[in-house]
Formats: C-alpha cells, sequence, structure tokens
C-alpha cells in the first residue's frame, strides 16, 4: 500500500470550520478534543500614508490541519511502547490503544498539535485518516464535508501527480517539513508565507490548544 | 502558559526530582567511602539506613505511574528501546535500581567487609545513579521540542542529582548517627560535592531557561513563556542556593538530626520549583507551546 496523505487547498479554504466539526461530530470527541483543527493566520499591516490614503496590507489565511501521517513521524520515534506507529499496509500513523500507556509523550513530540491524550479513554486519541471509512470506500469524513472542496485524500504520490501546483506542507504555520516529512500537499494562496515565516501568528491559539 | 502548564506534569516532576535525589545519594555515600574509614558498627548503620535513597527512588517511581493514563499498560515501555528516550530512562532506571539494591543486601549481608569491595561497589552504584540522571534529562531529547532538546537538560538532570543526593546523602550519615564535623577530610568533600550540586544546577538550569527564551513558533514567543514562568524560575534558583547554604551549615558542624531532614526539603522544594519551570517551558518547533 502506497503512503496516505492530505490536499489542502489554502486559496478555497475560509476557515469556516466544517471539516473540524464535522470529525468531531462524527467521532463524538470531547469538548476539548479535536482531530482536526482550522489555524487562523493573520499578519501584514493596516498603515495610513502620508498623503491620506490608507496602505491595507493585512492578511489571514487559514490552515486546516489533522494528522499528516508523516513518513518520519516524531510522535512514533517518541512512544515508549509503540502504540503509535506507521502502518505500512494502510499508509498511515495509527494508535494501537491496546498498547498505549497515556504518556503523552506523542502530543509532546508531534509538532502539528495532532496527538493528544484522552484520559477517560487511557490512551493517546489523533485522527486516523478515517482508516475504518477507508476500508468501506469512502473518503474521510472531513473531506466529504468540506463545502468548498479544499481537502482532498488519497495515495499522497497521486494526489503530487494530480495537484502539480502544490508543496509538501510548506506554508506558515507549519514547521520546517524536513523535522518528519508530512504526508500533506498544500496548494499555497497568494498571501500565505512560507514554514518559519514568523511574522505571520496564529490567532487562535486557545481554540486549537 | 505558565505553572499552569508545569502543573499538568506534576507527577513528572515529582519523578525528576525524587529520582535524582536517590540516585544522586549514592556519590556521596562512594565520595565517604573513599575518603573516610568507617568502624564495622558505623557501617553496620550507614548500610541501614541505605534504605533511605532506595526509598526517593521507588516513590519517584510511583508518582510517575499518576502521570499515565493507562498504567495497566505500563510494561509495554520497554517496547521502543533504542528509539524512544523514555524507553531509554526506563531502562537505565531499572538498570541503576537492580545495581543498588543488590548493592545494599550485600551490604547488609556484612559482604562488603573489605575496603575494596565497598569502595569498588559503592562508587559503581555512583556512576550508575549519575549516568540514571542524565538519562531522565535525555527523556526529553525531541527534535521537535527545541526548548528540551539541548545538553543543558540531561546536565541539569545530573547536577540536580548531585545536589539532591548530598542532602539525602547527608541524612543517611545523621539518621545512621555516624557523621562527625570533626572530620576534616569527610567535610572538605562532602562541601565540594554538595555545591558542585549547587553551582551545576544552577548554572545549567538557568542556560536552559535562557535558550528557552529565544525561541519562536507561529503560536508564541519563548520570551513571553519564559517570562510567564519568570517569577517560578527565580524562586528555584533562590532555594537551591539556600539549600547549598543549610547543607554547608550541616556539613561545617554537627546539627541535630531534624535539621538534616528540613535541608532535604529545602532542596527537595528548589528542585522540584526547578523542574516544574522546565515543564512550564515546552515549546514546540512547530504549533504548540
Amino acid at each position: 500500500m502506497t503512503q496516505k496523505g492530505f490536499y489542502f487547498d489554502s486559496t478555497r479554504c475560509m476557515g469556516c470550520r466544517t471539516c473540524e466539526t464535522a470529525c468531531k461530530d462524527y467521532y463524538d470527541t470531547e469538548v476539548d478534543t479535536n482531530y482536526r483543527k482550522v489555524y487562523d493566520c493573520e499578519g501584514g499591516s493596516c498603515d495610513v500614508n502620508e498623503d491620506d490614503t490608507v496602505e491595507n496590507l493585512a492578511y489571514c489565511y487559514h490552515m486546516s490541519l489533522g494528522c499528516n501521517h508523516c513518513e518520519d513521524p516524531a510522535c512514533t520515534k517518541a512512544c515508549p511502547t509503540g502504540a503509535i506507529h506507521r502502518d505500512e499496509e494502510a499508509g498511515l500513523v495509527l494508535i494501537d490503544d491496546g498498547k498505549c500507556i497515556g504518556c503523552g509523550y506523542c502530543e509532546m513530540a508531534c509538532p502539528y498539535n495532532a496527538p493528544k491524550v484522552d484520559k477517560e479513554k487511557g490512551h493517546s486519541v489523533k485522527c486516523s485518516g478515517c482508516y475504518e471509512r477507508l476500508q468501506e470506500g469512502k473518503e474521510p469524513i472531513c473531506v466529504s464535508a468540506c463545502p468548498l472542496r479544499a481537502l482532498q485524500f488519497g495515495d499522497i504520490d497521486e494526489l503530487e501527480r494530480e495537484y502539480s501546483d502544490s508543496e509538501v506542507g510548506n506554508i506558515a504555520p507549519l514547521p520546517d517539513k524536513d523535522l518528519t516529512h508530512p504526508s500533506l500537499l498544500v496548494k499555497v494562496c497568494p498571501d500565505a508565507k512560507p514554514a518559519g515565516d514568523m511574522s505571520v501568528r496564529v490567532s487562535n491559539p486557545l481554540e486549537v490548544i | 502558559m505558565g505553572m499552569e502548564l508545569g502543573m499538568t506534569e506534576l507527577p513528572l516532576a515529582l519523578f525528576s526530582t525524587l529520582v535524582p535525589m536517590g540516585a544522586g545519594a549514592f556519590l556521596m555515600l562512594a565520595a565517604a567511602f573513599f575518603v573516610k574509614r568507617f568502624d564495622a558498627e558505623a557501617l553496620k548503620k550507614v548500610d541501614r539506613m541505605t534504605v533511605i535513597p532506595i526509598v526517593f527512588v521507588v516513590v519517584g517511581f510511583i508518582c510517575a505511574f499518576f502521570h499515565l493514563a493507562n498504567p495497566m499498560n505500563a510494561f509495554n515501555v520497554f517496547a521502543n528501546v533504542g528509539s524512544s528516550p523514555m524507553s531509554n530512562e526506563i531502562v537505565m532506571g531499572l538498570v541503576f535500581c537492580v545495581v543498588a539494591i543488590v548493592y545494599w543486601i550485600v551490604a547488609l549481608a556484612g559482604k562488603l567487609a573489605s575496603e575494596g569491595a565497598r569502595k569498588g561497589f559503592s562508587a559503581v552504584v555512583a556512576v550508575v545513579g549519575l549516568l540514571f540522571c542524565v538519562f531522565v534529562g535525555l527523556a526529553y531529547g525531541m527534535d521537535t521540542i527545541p526548548s528540551w532538546n539541548n545538553a543543558m537538560v540531561p546536565l541539569s538532570t545530573l547536577f540536580f542529582g548531585v545536589l539532591g543526593g548530598s542532602a539525602v546523602g547527608m541524612a543517611v550519615f545523621y539518621q545512621a548517627g555516624v557523621y562527625d564535623a570533626a572530620d576534616k577530610q569527610l567535610a572538605k568533600v562532602a562541601l565540594v560535592v554538595s555545591w558542585v550540586g549547587v553551582i551545576g544546577s544552577v548554572a545549567f538550569f538557568a542556560l536552559n531557561m535562557g535558550t528557552a527564551s529565544g525561541l519562536a513558533n507561529n503560536m508564541m514567543y519563548g520570551s513571553d513563556v519564559v517570562s510567564a514562568m519568570m517569577p517560578w524560575i527565580v524562586t528555584a534558583v533562590i532555594v537551591m542556593v539556600l539549600a547549598g547554604v543549610a547543607l554547608m551549615f550541616e556539613i561545617q558542624k554537627k546539627r541535630a538530626t531534624f535539621y538534616t531532614w528540613i535541608v532535604v526539603v529545602v532542596t527537595f522544594v528548589g528542585i522540584l520549583l526547578a523542574r516544574l519551570s522546565f515543564y512550564g517551558v515546552e515549546f514546540s518547533a512547530g504549533l504548540g507551546i
């Protein structure tokens, strides 16, 4: 099985949170647990020039993010039990609930803020790429729910061929892609800044942490 | 952000405080055996009280269990030895526990009567104990958390072991009733060990916090995170220095036994505050704080 991944079109996304809400509803997660999150990214300025004209260089774009099912995941390297692992057959990073001790190392290590320890369930939880739905021949619920068709899912090689104008995870606020090699292709909107540009600030940290 | 984040990791902070204090105590014991010839009766008393550092380590491990969402699966932690820094830490911890307990049993059984055997075995336990302290810090070496992934972290846990171990080691001698402040050689070594602990702890802890303050991601600035922790960072430094001063008084002049336990408590508070500050400055290379 080839590596699975997401494609995200930031020129289409309007930050409506339908992906996030559909996922939350489908998996019936707790109030403070989201497998997919939308990051509002802001920057720029709005200045009054000497001739009293207003120059608006402020920008805002959105980044919808679940688990990126990385090729070199930080979470699997940190996990002491091997519970969070790369399932080569599925092409996904999955969690074996029966092995997990809920130590939170995956949560600490992931630079995409994807896994989270669910104390009630007694193990870590995260986006599985809707593994069960894939088995039924369906697409992930977030992809189905997006009203603007900003999300796609599939074999990462095929997505790369289909969306040749996309880049692997090179958009702020994502970290340097070389850290984990995420299976995430992004079509970057004109206002977006590349990964590592700290002038972009996430304006909804309390919502996503 | 701030101490709220640190407090979420209280069980781990207790683990990484108590374990170095217990493991580091064997350095003080070994150092004493190297510079002072205890008579057989005194050695018997010291060996009985060697249960104190072992209890510190055991209680530390018990605290760590409260950090887990599912302790029933705890035996799986050995699955990722080599890759997971946490697996490596636990294996090193077990090696230390086995070596320390074997030493303790052999000593209690009176099998370490020869000076060479006593010095050699206690030195091995001390070295393994200090290595364990280093592994406690290495457990946070994840390249996606730059505030933790640096040499200052294992060095600070190593020196927390030296400082905390000095306090616990002195408690062993006091509780055994064998400490003699008039023995200048022993007092000198104890003083050197404890102040190496204080200086190393403060220096590497402060350097670690300084490094964290220079970091940034798209969600947070390290300077904001460290500023929020600053009152606790400063208090931790002050309390660790106070612990060193209190240890100095205890080493230079024989005090009441309860005084030595006050020193242990002060040392514990100083290291615990430093560890809580450490967890409070968890800073992701990507999305997170």
